[in-house]
C-alpha cells in the first residue's frame, strides 16, 4: 500500500508544526501505530478520525510525550519532530516539551482548586508567582476560552463547582494560559451536551489563528464542521490524510468511504 | 418446571434467608459493642459515688487537716532533697579536680554542717505532725470498718437473712469527738512551726559559700526557695484555723478529682487518690512521639511508594511494611527491653553529645523508647490508609498536571497531596487511635512510674519513665477485688480510653467524608 502524503511536504517549511516519520509504537508486545508518516500543519486544524482502538489517542499523546507515563508503552522505529526539534532527542526534556504543546482530555479534569488557581497551576510550576501578571494571564486566558463573563465574579470558587461544559472550557484556558505552539485535544466533547459541544467548537475555529490544534474526535459532524485536515486511522495505521473537504466528499480510500458513510465503526 | 410460581417463592425465601443471615451478622456485632458500652459504663459510673464517699471521709476523718501539715514537712524534704543533689555535684567537680577524699571533706565541712542543722530543724515538728498522723489514720480505720459492717449488712439482707444482718455490729463513729485531740494539738503545732521557721531564718541569715562557685547560683536559688517556703506558714496556720469538718464537698469534686486529679495512689495508709491526669498525660506524651516519629516516616513512605518507586521496589516495600503489623506486641515489647532501651541508654552516655542537658539519661525504659516501638506499630496503619488516599486521587489530576509541565514532585506536591489531604489527616488519627489503645508495648518499656511527667526539662520530658491509661488497667486489673472503689477507677480508665477512641475515629471518618466530597 502507498504511503499516504501531505501533498507538499517541503522539509523545512515553517508552516509545518508537527512531521511523523515512520513510527512504530508499541504497548508491551501490542503493536499500535504501524509505521505512521503524516505532517500536521501550523495554524491549522487537523482532526484525527478512526474507530475505537485505532491508535489515534495514541499518536496524540506521542506529540507531548504523554505515553512517558505509561510503563509499557514504548517507540519502536521512526521519529516525532515539533517545529523541526526531534521530540526524543537527548537534548529534550518532555516537561519542556509539554509547556509548547498542550493537552486537553476527553473528560474535563479541573483541578480541586478554585478557577483561579486552575488557571494559574501552569504559571505557578514555572514559579511564576506575581500577582499583576497572574491576574492578567487569568483574565486573557479566561476571554480566549469564552469563559470570562461567566466566571469573573467567581473566580475564587472551586473549579470543580461549574457545569460539564464550563468545566472544560477552564481546561482550555487552564492550557492556553502557558501559552503553548500547539494543542492537544482528546475528544474534548465526547462528555458534552450539544450546546456545550458547540461553544466549544466555535472556541476552536477562535483559536486556531493563534495555535496549532490536533483534535482526536469520534464525532464526524464535528471533524467536518471544526477542521481544515482530517486524517483516517484504523488498525494503527494512518490510512489517508487530505483537505477535509476532499476527505469527507471524496476520499481516496474505500476503507475511508466505508468509514465516513457509517457502513463501520 | 410444573409450578413457576412456586419455584419464584422458594427463591425467593432463599434470597431473604441469605439477606437474613449477613444482617443478622450485622447485628451481632452492632449488639456487642453496645453491650460492651453498656458493661463498661455499668461498671464504671458506680465510681463517682464511692469517690465521693471517699473525698467526703478524707475530710470528716480530718485527714484533710493533718495533710496541710504534712505539706509542710513535705516541702522541708524536697529542699532537703534538693540540699543533697548540690552536695552530690560539688563532690563530683571536686572529684574531678582531682582531690583527695579527706580534703573534700574538709572542704564542704562547712556547707555539711549547714545542710545537717536544716535537716533536724524539723524534727520536733516532724514528731507533733507524726503523731496527729496515727491519730487521723485510727479514725479514718475506724470509718473503714464501719463501711465493711455496713456493706457486709446490706449484703445480708439482699440475701433476705435479717437476723444475722442485725447481728453484725456496726459502731457509730462520733467524728467531732473523734477528731477533738487532733484540733486541741493545733497550738502544738503551731508553736512547733513558730520554732522550726524561727531556725530556718537563722540559718539562712549566715550561709556558708561553696568551695565550687559554679555551684553558688543553684545554692543561691535554694535559699530563695526555702525563703518562698518559710513564707508560706502563716497562711497554711490560717487554713487550719479557718478548717471546718463539714463543710459539705460538692459531687462534682467526685468527677473534678478523677479527671483533673494529679495523682494516682492506691493501697496506700493515708489517702487514696485517683486522678488520671498523671496517666493520661503519660498516654498523650508516649503517643505523641509515636507519631512525631511515625507520620513524616508513614506518609514520606506512602507518597515514595504510590508515586516515585520503580514497580520492584513497590512490589518489596508494601508487604514488607505491612509485615511489621504480624509482629506480636510482647515481641516488640521484649525487644525494646533488651535491645532498644540499652541502646538507647549507651548512646546517650556517648561523650559527644554529653552537651545535651539532659543526657545521659537515668532510665533506659521511658516514653522515647515506649514511643519508638509505638512508631513502628503505627507505621502500617499510617501508611497503607495514606497510600490508599494517594492512590484514590484520579489520574486525571495527574495526568492534567504533567500535560502543563510539571515536574513528578510539582506534581505530588501541589495536585496529590492536597488532593487526598484529608485522607491522610484520618490515616493519621487512626494511626493515633491504633497507638493510645496498645498495652503491652507501653506496659513493658515505659517505665510505670505514676507521675506527671516534669516539662520544665524541655525536650528532656521524652526521656522520663511515665505509666499509661492501658497500663495501668493491665497491670492493676488483676489484682484488685471485684466491687471496690479501685477496680471502678480502673473502669473508668477505661471508659475514658473507649471514649477517646470513639473521638478519634469520628474525626478520622469525619475527614475522610470531607476528602470524598473535594474530590468531587
Amino acid at each position: 500500500m502507498d504511503k499516504p502524503r501531505l501533498v507538499t511536504p517541503p522539509k523545512v517549511d515553517p508552516n509545518i508544526a508537527i512531521e511523523v516519520d515512520e513510527l512504530d509504537f508499541f504497548y508491551g508486545d501490542f503493536h499500535a501505530l504501524h509505521a505512521v508518516d503524516l505532517r500536521i500543519p501550523a495554524h491549522k486544524v487537523t482532526a484525527f478520525i478512526g474507530p475505537s482502538g485505532c491508535g489515534k489517542s495514541t499518536l496524540l499523546r506521542c506529540f507531548n510525550r504523554m505515553n512517558d507515563l505509561v510503563p509499557v508503552a514504548r517507540i519502536g522505529h521512526g521519529s516525532i519532530r515539533v517545529h523541526g526539534t526531534d521530540i526524543h532527542g537527548p537534548n529534550v526534556d518532555p516537561i519542556e516539551l509539554r509547556k509548547r504543546v498542550g493537552m486537553v482530555f476527553q473528560k474535563s479534569n479541573p483541578f480541586p482548586k478554585s478557577i483561579y488557581e486552575n488557571v494559574v497551576y501552569g504559571l505557578r510550576i514555572q514559579g511564576r508567582a506575581k500577582r499583576d501578571e497572574l491576574d492578567e494571564v487569568v483574565e486573557r486566558a479566561l476571554r480566549q476560552a469564552a469563559l470570562w463573563d461567566e466566571v469573573k465574579d467567581r473566580l475564587h470558587e472551586s473549579g470543580l463547582g461549574l457545569s460539564g461544559g464550563q468545566q472544560q472550557r477552564l481546561c482550555i484556558a487552564r492550557t492556553i494560559a502557558v501559552e503553548p505552539e500547539i494543542i492537544l485535544m482528546d475528544e474534548p466533547c465526547s462528555a458534552l451536551d450539544p450546546i456545550a459541544t458547540s461553544k466549544v467548537e466555535e472556541l476552536i475555529f477562535e483559536l486556531k489563528k493563534q495555535y496549532t490544534i490536533v483534535i482526536v474526535t469520534h464525532n464526524m459532524q464535528q471533524a467536518g464542521r471544526c477542521s481544515d485536515l482530517t486524517a483516517f486511522f484504523y488498525l494503527g495505521k494512518l490510512i489517508e490524510i487530505g483537505a477535509t473537504e476532499k476527505i469527507f466528499t471524496n476520499p481516496r480510500e474505500k476503507q475511508t468511504e466505508d468509514y465516513i458513510t457509517g457502513r463501520f465503526g | 418446571m410444573k409450578n413457576p410460581n412456586r419455584f419464584d417463592r422458594t427463591r425467593l425465601r432463599l434470597d431473604h434467608l441469605i439477606a437474613r443471615f449477613f444482617g443478622a451478622n450485622a447485628l451481632v456485632a452492632i449488639v456487642v459493642l453496645a453491650l460492651i458500652t453498656l458493661f463498661l459504663f455499668r461498671e464504671g459510673a458506680a465510681f463517682f459515688p464511692m469517690n465521693l464517699e471517699n473525698l467526703r471521709n478524707y475530710r470528716l476523718a480530718g485527714l484533710e487537716y493533718v495533710g496541710m501539715m504534712r505539706d509542710e514537712i513535705e516541702g522541708h524534704t524536697a529542699l532537703n532533697r534538693s540540699l543533697q543533689d548540690l552536695r552530690l555535684r560539688q563532690m563530683n567537680a571536686l572529684l574531678a579536680e582531682k582531690k583527695s577524699p579527706e580534703a573534700i571533706q574538709a572542704e564542704l565541712a562547712k556547707f555539711d554542717a549547714f545542710t545537717a542543722e536544716f535537716d533536724s530543724a524539723v524534727d520536733e515538728l516532724r514528731g507533733v505532725v507524726s503523731d496527729l498522723t496515727d491519730a487521723v489514720t485510727a479514725i479514718k480505720d475506724k470509718a473503714k470498718l464501719r463501711e465493711d459492717a455496713l456493706q457486709q449488712r446490706q449484703f445480708l439482707l439482699n440475701e433476705g437473712k435479717r437476723a444475722e444482718a442485725d447481728a453484725v455490729p456496726v459502731t457509730e463513729i462520733d467524728f467531732v469527738k473523734e477528731l477533738e485531740p487532733v484540733k486541741a494539738a493545733f497550738p502544738l503545732f503551731e508553736s512547733a512551726s513558730l520554732q522550726f521557721r524561727g531556725k530556718i531564718e537563722t540559718l539562712l541569715l549566715r550561709p556558708p559559700t561553696l568551695p565550687v562557685k559554679a555551684l553558688q547560683p543553684r545554692f543561691e536559688q535554694f535559699q530563695k526557695a526555702a525563703r518562698a517556703y518559710i513564707a508560706a506558714f502563716p497562711e497554711t496556720n490560717r487554713r487550719l484555723k479557718e478548717w471546718n469538718q463539714f463543710a459539705p464537698v460538692p459531687w462534682i469534686r467526685s468527677v473534678t478529682s478523677f479527671l483533673f486529679g494529679t495523682e494516682w495512689i492506691t493501697n496506700s495508709f493515708w489517702q487514696d487518690w485517683y486522678g488520671v491526669l498523671p496517666l493520661l498525660t503519660g498516654s498523650l506524651l508516649v503517643s505523641f512521639i509515636a507519631l512525631l516519629i511515625a507520620v513524616p516516616l508513614g506518609v514520606c513512605t506512602a507518597v515514595y511508594t504510590s508515586e516515585l518507586a520503580h514497580p520492584a521496589e513497590q512490589r518489596l516495600i508494601k508487604p514488607y511494611i505491612e509485615f511489621i503489623s504480624a509482629i506480636p506486641s510482647v515481641v516488640l515489647g521484649f525487644f525494646g527491653i533488651a535491645v532498644l532501651g540499652e541502646t538507647l541508654r549507651a548512646l546517650t552516655q556517648w561523650k559527644a553529645l554529653s552537651w545535651i542537658s539532659f543526657f545521659p539519661i537515668a532510665e533506659r525504659l521511658n516514653a522515647f523508647t515506649a514511643g519508638v516501638l509505638l512508631a513502628l506499630m503505627a507505621l502500617p496503619t499510617i501508611f497503607t490508609l495514606s497510600e490508599d488516599a494517594i492512590n484514590s486521587v484520579p489520574r486525571a489530576f495527574k495526568e492534567a498536571s504533567y500535560a502543563l509541565g510539571a515536574t513528578r514532585l510539582q506534581t505530588v506536591f501541589r495536585i496529590l497531596i492536597p488532593a487526598s489531604l484529608s485522607g491522610i489527616i484520618s490515616a493519621v488519627l487512626l494511626g493515633f487511635g491504633r497507638v493510645i489503645g496498645e498495652t503491652m508495648v507501653v506496659l513493658l518499656c515505659a517505665g510505670n512510674r505514676i507521675a506527671i511527667p516534669d516539662f520544665t526539662q524541655g525536650l528532656g520530658v521524652f526521656f522520663q519513665p511515665v505509666h499509661t491509661m492501658t497500663g495501668i488497667v493491665a497491670q492493676e486489673l488483676g489484682e484488685v477485688a471485684n466491687g471496690t472503689i479501685h477496680y471502678r477507677a480502673l473502669f473508668m480508665v477505661g471508659l475514658l480510653l473507649f471514649v477517646l477512641a470513639l473521638g478519634i475515629n469520628w474525626l478520622a471518618q469525619l475527614m475522610v467524608r470531607r476528602f470524598k466530597i473535594s474530590i468531587g
